[in-house]
């Protein structure tokens, strides 16, 4: 059982070596079939641990090789699966395995199809690795590897110099957040002189709340976090991101990767427990990010933007509730989030796809009757997200409001008013997408079809886990009605060291209900009005005004980025370049061969090709050598 | 001991195999008789035994280098099939080769001075006449003249020695001496240091050290590129390995005297070799003085000798032996097609043959001593085994002489990935010709990932 708990991680990188090396040579069909085999059996390899975990398993764990023996620091190649990690593996095996059958649909007619399925089966590798290993180092190498496959598929077309920029935007700033994640490694072995979760987590209990050293650890940690999670200040890159292909934009950016950092912090639990500080530092930053990427997501009119910085409000939503301690809570809506994000991104690929690569919203519009079933999903999805009572989004995003009342009433008023927003900007995508008339030119309207099965399965089974996913943690009031658990927390609970506890009188459990409920038919009837009665369609770009601008371009925090950092960088760079480099660096580095060759073409002269001058030279030699020896 | 029987009867087998119309043979004839000394030679792994009156010896130090130096000549009969065939006087010259081998093993086996004397002049003199062996060439004979007039000068020096420590010590035996030496340390005749800097200055010379190198770049860039390639991989070993057990089996009492005289050596050697190495446009010629640079590595053993220098002298010479095995097969079959010995003649090989190009690249990183191939692990031992010998200022300078190295060698595997000067350039006539280089760079990479197997053995 141990071993086979490698194959997980192995299967799809050996999918990603087939597909690599052979590449074109394969068929189109052998290239679906083996880079969907190889997750289909990590995910079967993954439910089936899921269930022994169910019938009491406590985890399991295998080394494949020591990787690094140096002095004191002993790391092995190991893989460990616990509670945390079968969740995690269900949701990348098995929200990836949909994604990957999405994608033969979605990039079948691409020229490079191969290339994608294998980056795709090698993202998934480096994730797994990432949930999987026992250590921070096998955790970093994964992290470090869903970095590159983010650059390589977000720059997949690379012939558009947008889409490269793009990667390589997401990849600095992934850097930048890398750095705090090494420093964080760099301190944990000073001070607990290893990285093996197990030794570390162990040998933190010892330590009193609010130890400065762990407060320094955990906040390094974070900025790792920030920078994978993309978050405050390093959120940047994800809307940008969205130059890779959909089914990217809903694997990597949606559903699993961004929601690496989560892992992070519940993973190290343990450290953030014994650090309230860090704790607010994360609950604070989540819910900036969030309030902020939500007004963003208002005034975007690009599809996947709109869906992109959503996936931004969305994980400061789970960093809220990690900041405050809900760790099983930030847990379950990683898995809600997964089902319904990927569900949303999938439909905006159709959509795209039936629109003939045509992102703009305000070019859209009616698509209801022509995209029946992406229209039903993305529906289900909008719902989900909004928090729509018995949909999935409904009982984590509920969960995580309580939580934060219990911490702090300020909070919990700024992330109701935060979740309000999502609703108000999901409901615009939907009835400017969906609703109302055509706005597209006529050539786009005679291509619209919808998606072939291959492409609507994964969207309907994403639909159903959207609807259904949120029972597996009711809240209390209804679990007590019903005479069932919260089976989630229960599952996750042996991870997290010593859990809160969130329980709410139960008339505030139903005023938040009753004023949820509310507040969402509010924003269905305006919005409604607005977008499907009133007709109104937002502005070209030239025409914002106002606040509306600052909004559209996105409070112009890269344009800030771009005058506060990079052109003060350029400078700096410029100068030493012009100062240091040309004159002393090149100054020595085209030295050196000068010197070399004079010294080696007078060398040269020696060697005359003359017998006699040989001989000559061989007896001063030796006389040299004898006086150097015997005379002095 | 059996193998320098074998290795003599093999030589005298193809010398008289003309005279009974075995010309054909010839070839096969060789390759066995080397496998069989080989065998032999490998036989007498872990053993220790003297022969003729404790003049010659056998022990686990001459068994690796015996074993490397037939089993290098191996591969190079592997290379020089053709050669020798299109001669006249094949037989002769596949007979002074296997003689100059036989040389070269009693070299490593000798426990008497006059076996080292009489090993290096059976090694020298067959080579004075191979270096001469393209008879119409005039740098060739050139060269054979030279390498006879400088050699014996030098040979001089070497007797010259041998008789003054045989003065002083009344013995030729080098046990004898070694026990001479340690029990009389501190009150030994002038004469007898002045014994030890003249065997040096004859050694020294057969490895091409600075100042007694000015014959090496003529004679290896005038002789046929076989006969240099022989000089360069077997000479160079025998060379060494006598070298080293001299001077460790017997003069090690009176280390003092000698460690700073090599370790000076060495430093200039490298320095001059690596210096004048990048002015050369002649690949032959780069080579002849990058051997040369290779020798001032190879002398930092004696420079800090015990510990590991002994092994890492071996592994050293034999992933120098390899790498150089591997291009100049190249540049024979180069030159034999084209007539060219330039470095640029060897671009566009990539294009014509990538294989051929990753090996010639996998030999030339062994010789610039860049990881993963073999001369990394070389450089690496010997400069472990230097800085323990408390030598560190040597290490630099080799270090730093290393980087020019990489300079001139990385110039051929460029050329090797560059478009081709002519179209349909021909760098040999059939892909087969270039097998030993393959077996070289195939060589050189396991070494490079596996060292401790080879390392371990001394």
């Amino acid at each position: 059982m141990d071993l086979i708990i490698s194959l997980i991680p192995l299967l799809p990188l050996a999918g990603f070596i087939l597909i690599g090396v052979l590449n074109k040579k394969l068929p189109k069909g052998m290239v679906g079939i083996i880079s969907n085999t190889t997750v289909l059996s990590s995910f079967i390899i993954s439910f089936y641990l899921f269930l022994s975990f169910i019938k009491g398993a406590d985890s399991y764990s295998t080394e494949l090789f020591p990787w690094i023996n140096a002095g004191g620091l002993h790391l092995g190649l190991s893989f460990m699966v616990d509670h945390l990690t079968a969740v995690m593996l269900l949701v990348i095996t098995g929200v990836g395995f949909l994604i990957h059958v999405y994608s033969i649909g979605y990039m079948q007619h691409d020229e490079d199809y191969p290339r994608f399925m294998s980056y795709l089966n090698l993202f998934v590798f480096f994730m797994l690795l990432l949930v999987m290993g026992s250590n921070y180092v096998v955790m970093f190498a994964g992290w470090e590897g869903v970095g590159l496959c983010s650059y390589l598929l977000i720059g997949f077309w690379f012939k558009n110099t947008d889409y490269n920029n793009a990667g390589r935007k997401a990849f600095v700033m992934n850097r930048i957040g890398d750095f705090g994640f090494l420093l964080g490694m760099f301190l944990i072995y000073q001070t607990f002189s290893s990285l093996d979760y197990k030794e570390v987590f162990e040998a933190a209990k010892n330590y009193p709340k609010g130890d400065p050293t762990i407060t320094a650890i955990t906040l390094l940690l974070f900025v790792g976090a920030v920078g994978k999670s993309a978050q405050i200040p390093l959120y940047t890159w994800l809307p940008d991101a969205m130059a890779g292909p959909t089914p990217v934009s809903a694997l990597i950016h949606a559903a699993t990767m961004v929601t690496a950092g989560v892992y992070m912090v519940i993973r190290s639990n343990v450290l953030y427990m014994l650090s309230p500080f860090s704790g607010e530092v994360v609950a604070f930053i989540g819910m900036i990010t969030a309030l902020m990427a939500a007004t963003i997501g208002l005034k975007q009119n690009d599809i996947k933007k709109v869906l992109a910085y959503s996936t931004v409000s969305q994980l400061g939503f789970m960093f809220v509730a990690l900041g405050v301690g809900a760790y099983t809570t930030g847990l379950f809506h990683v898995v809600t989030h997964a089902f319904f994000k990927a569900l949303l991104f999938l439909c905006a690929g159709s959509v795209i796809h039936a629109m003939g690569g045509e992102q703009d919203i305000r070019r859209m519009g009616g698509l209801k009757k022509y995209l029946p079933v992406t229209h039903i999903t993305f529906l289900m999805g909008v719902l989900a997200i909004s928090g729509i009572p018995l949909f999935s989004g409904f009982f984590s995003k509920d969960e995580i409001l309580a939580a934060t009342w219990v911490h702090s009433p300020l909070m919990f008023v700024v992330m109701a008013f935060t979740s309000l927003l999502t609703a108000v900007y999901m409901f615009r995508l939907y009835w400017l997408t969906f609703h109302g008339d055509f706005r597209g030119t006529h050539h786009q309207q005679e291509h619209l079809h919808e998606s072939p099965s291959v492409m609507t399965a994964p969207l309907m089974v994403l639909a159903i886990l959207s609807v259904i996913g949120g029972f597996m943690g009711m809240p209390h009031w209804m679990s007590e009605k019903l005479g069932v658990h919260h089976v989630f927390n229960e599952f996750v609970a042996p991870v997290i060291y010593s859990p809160k506890e969130f329980i709410l009188s139960h008339t505030f459990d139903f005023s938040l209900l009753i004023g949820t409920i509310v507040a969402l038919a509010a924003v269905y009837y305006f919005t409604r009005k607005m977008y499907v009665a009133d007709k109104v369609v937002p502005e070209e770009d030239s025409e914002t005004k106002s606040f509306q601008k600052v909004l559209a371009n996105k409070y112009y925090v890269d344009e800030i980025y771009d005058a506060v950092i990079r052109k003060p960088l350029d400078a700096i760079s410029e100068m030493f370049y012009k100062i240091f480099d040309i004159n002393i660096i090149d100054g020595i580095v085209n030295g050196i061969p000068k010197v070399t060759n004079l010294t080696a073409s007078a060398a040269r002269m020696l060697q005359t090709g003359r017998l006699g001058i040989y001989l000559v030279v061989m007896v001063i030699g030796v006389i040299y050598l004898f006086a150097f020896k015997l005379l002095l | 001991m059996n193998t320098i029987v074998i290795l003599s009867v093999t030589g005298i087998a193809a010398m008289m195999s003309d005279v009974f119309k075995l010309k054909k043979a010839l070839f096969g004839l060789s390759l066995l008789g080397l496998l069989i000394a080989l065998v032999f030679s490998v036989y007498d792994w872990g053993q220790y035994a003297t022969y003729f009156n404790q003049m010659v010896l056998t022990d686990n130090y001459a068994v690796v280098f015996t074993t490397m130096l037939i089993g290098i000549t191996f591969l190079w009969f592997l290379m020089s099939k053709d050669f020798f065939s299109s001669h006249s006087s094949a037989s002769e010259h596949y007979a002074l080769i296997l003689f100059s081998l036989t040389g070269g093993v009693m070299m490593t086996n000798f426990s008497d001075l006059t076996i080292l004397f009489l090993g290096l002049e059976i090694l020298s003199i067959a080579l004075y006449i191979l270096a001469g062996s393209d008879k119409g060439n005039l740098f060739s004979n050139e060269a054979s003249l030279k390498y006879f007039m400088i050699g014996s000068f030098a040979t001089g020096f070497l007797l010259f020695g041998i008789a003054l420590i045989y003065g002083a010590t009344s013995s030729f035996n080098l046990q004898e001496i070694s026990a001479y030496v340690q029990q009389h340390n501190g009150s030994l005749p002038m004469y007898f240091y002045a014994g030890i800097l003249m065997i040096l200055t004859g050694l020294t010379f057969k490895v091409s050290a600075v100042p007694f190198h000015f014959w090496a770049p003529d004679v290896y860039d005038g002789s046929p590129t076989l006969v240099t390639t022989y000089m360069l991989s077997v000479v160079k070993m025998a060379a060494f390995a006598a070298l080293y057990r001299l001077f460790i089996y017997c003069f090690a009492p009176v280390y003092e005297f000698w460690i700073p005289v090599f370790a000076i050596m060495s430093a200039v050697t490298m320095l001059l070799g690596n210096i004048t190495a990048v002015y050369q446009k002649s690949l032959k010629r780069m080579l002849a003085y990058s051997s040369i640079a290779h020798a001032g590595y190879m002398l930092m053993a004696l420079a800090s000798p015990g510990g590991t220098s002994r092994s890492a002298l071996m592994f050293y010479l034999l992933a120098y032996a390899i790498s150089t095995l591997g291009v100049f097969n190249v540049l024979y079959q180069v030159h034999k097609v084209t007539g060219r010995e330039e470095i640029k003649s060897v671009k566009g090989l990539f294009r014509k043959n990538p294989f051929a190009a990753i090996m010639l690249t996998l030999c030339m990183l062994s010789m610039a001593g860049i990881p993963p191939v073999a001369g990394f692990f070389g450089k690496y031992y010997m400069f472990v085994s230097t800085l323990n010998g408390g030598l560190t200022w040597l290490v630099l300078i080799a270090v730093l002489s290393s980087l020019i190295g990489v300079y001139f060698y990385f110039k051929v595997i460029i050329a090797a990935f560059q478009e081709p000067e002519l179209e349909n350039t021909a760098y040999y006539r059939q892909p087969s010709d270039l097998t030993v280089l393959y077996i070289c760079g195939i060589l050189s990479l396991l070494l490079g990932i596996l060292p401790q197997f080879v390392a371990g053995l001394l």
